[in-house]
């Protein structure tokens, strides 16, 4: 890959790299600094990236592997889930009033999963907001497809679990 | 909390991906059938589509800062830019060589000795560079640099990137000797004498000495005043004969060296417009320093240089034997 291939990347995906890294690690500043390390490493290996290669999958790969390391720690995790309940500290209540129940309930279920175990939380985050299919995600994970799917799965029975018996609503779509 | 029947619990890994879209139509079907007569697994999949449908409000939604983020890492990026070379080292008729180059163009080089692996090469311990192994780019250089060595080509036109050169007069030095010709010859004293610095004749030996790009910015083409070759690639004189050699240039051994054989190279005076055989006027007693020496016709009038209306080189050519 060239270096013109190389900025289109760039361009084209630096927003929701970063998009997903915060979501995943729900700190501004991490997942800016995540972002570039992911982009950092994606030049130093751009070279070896076959033409015909996805390359949307691959910088996901990488941003994945960089999240991982990142949150290698146990602990880590703890303070990723701690920082998305001080985030909603901070926003709740600023919507107009009738928002406020909807926005509550969006802002548990970023709190449920935040608590998630790291790979059900990156698989879920790569499936459902951005739209990779299972290989990606097993390439992303290191792991088989049919885990991919396993981890996708538990994520949503875990949420589904964490939200039930809680007055949960997430409003306009539940029948 | 009751447990759930066994076939609620199987099907709900179906009941999921149906929920999120995930599912096949046969599957998606056979949930369907199942959801109609139980009334748990039905609220189930409401409460699973609806968590999919909150998590789709997901999609596309900004990051905070995208703007600043995005901006810092394009800064990030670009340094990281400028300062990557990628390199890969190629064992050459010459032994081994390192070639190196960023997104500007060549930038080094290098003969390795004492070793063929990077630990060996000036640029493992330059600094504010980070060098990449790689290079399908740089695989080709050295497709060129092996035609060259082997005469087989006689230009490297190749985008040059100096970032190693040493001093502002290191780079002068450097861009001078890049143009000296295929198949021409010119003294230290004299690239002293181009860059305006008569006097720095050591200097700019020294200079060369560390030639981030030799052969493309061909050293080997500078001599001593006195025709001696003088050195190259610290004591590696063979190199700089065998260089000279691909080019036409004919030498003959001097002790531990090799001088030049004047007397078989047409001369160009200072910047004239011709060349002459080396015995025309009093060229044959002038010394180097203001003489550049060609070692064959085709060489000079490469150059745009005419035979001299004089001492004819045309009619009288240097018989080579």
């Amino acid at each position: 890959m060239d270096a013109e291939r190389f900025d289109t990347l760039v361009a084209t995906h630096h927003r929701e790299i970063y998009r997903y890294l915060a979501r995943t690690t729900f700190r501004t500043s991490e997942a800016d600094d995540l972002a570039q390390e992911t982009f950092l490493r994606a030049y130093r290996a751009h070279r070896t990236l076959p033409p015909d290669a996805n390359a949307r999958a691959w910088l996901f790969a990488i941003a994945t592997n960089v999240a991982k390391n990142h949150f290698r720690a146990e602990s880590r995790r703890r303070r990723a889930h701690a920082a998305v309940r001080e985030t909603r500290n901070e926003t709740d209540g600023a919507g107009p009033e009738g928002e406020t129940l909807f926005n509550e309930a969006r802002a548990l279920l970023d709190t449920v999963v935040a608590g998630l175990p790291l790979k059900q939380r990156l698989a879920f985050t790569l499936r459902k907001v951005h739209d990779l299919d299972y290989d990606a995600i097993a390439r992303s994970l290191d792991c088989s497809p049919d885990s991919a799917r396993a981890h996708v799965f538990q994520a949503l029975r875990k949420i589904r679990r964490s939200l039930n018996g809680s007055e949960f609503s997430l409003g306009r779509d539940e029948r | 909390m009751m447990r759930k029947p066994s076939v609620c619990q199987k099907i709900e890994p179906e009941l999921v991906a149906t929920a999120i879209g995930d599912a096949d139509t046969t599957t998606a079907a056979r949930v369907e059938t199942h959801v109609r007569a139980c009334a748990p697994c039905r609220q189930d999949l409401a409460r699973y589509r609806a968590i999919d449908s909150a998590v789709g409000a997901w999609r596309g939604a900004p990051a905070p800062a995208e703007e600043l983020v995005g901006a810092r890492l394009t800064s990030r990026l670009a340094d990281l830019r400028r300062r990557t070379l990628v390199y890969r080292i190629f064992p050459s008729p010459l032994g081994p060589i390192l070639i190196a180059r960023s997104e500007e163009g060549v930038s080094c080089i290098e003969y390795l000795t004492g070793g063929s692996d990077f630990a060996h090469s000036r640029l493992s311990r330059e600094e504010g560079i980070e060098a990449l192994l790689d290079g399908a780019e740089v695989e080709a250089l050295y497709r060129d640099l092996l035609e060259y060595v082997e005469g087989r080509r006689t230009r490297l036109e190749w985008p040059l990137d100096l970032r190693l050169a040493r001093s502002e007069f290191h780079r002068a030095v450097l861009q001078a000797t890049a143009q000296i010709p295929y198949g021409a010859v010119r003294s230290y004293a004299g690239i002293a004498g181009v860059l305006g610095k008569p006097a720095a004749t050591r200097a700019v030996a020294q200079a060369l000495r560390w030639n981030p790009l030799p052969i493309v910015v061909p050293c080997h083409r500078v001599i001593g005043a006195s025709g001696a070759l003088t050195g190259y690639a610290g004591n590696r004189v063979m190199l700089k004969q065998r260089l000279l050699a691909v080019e036409g240039v004919r030498t003959r051994k001097a002790h531990a060296d090799f001088r030049i054989a004047r007397e078989a190279m047409y001369v160009r005076d200072r910047d004239g417009r011709e060349y002459c055989l080396p015995t025309c006027g009093s060229l044959a007693q002038r010394s180097l320093t203001e003489l550049t020496l060609f070692a064959a016709r085709e060489s000079a009038e490469a150059v745009g240089l005419t035979p001299c209306t004089d001492c004819r080189p045309d009619l009288h050519p240097i018989a080579r034997n």
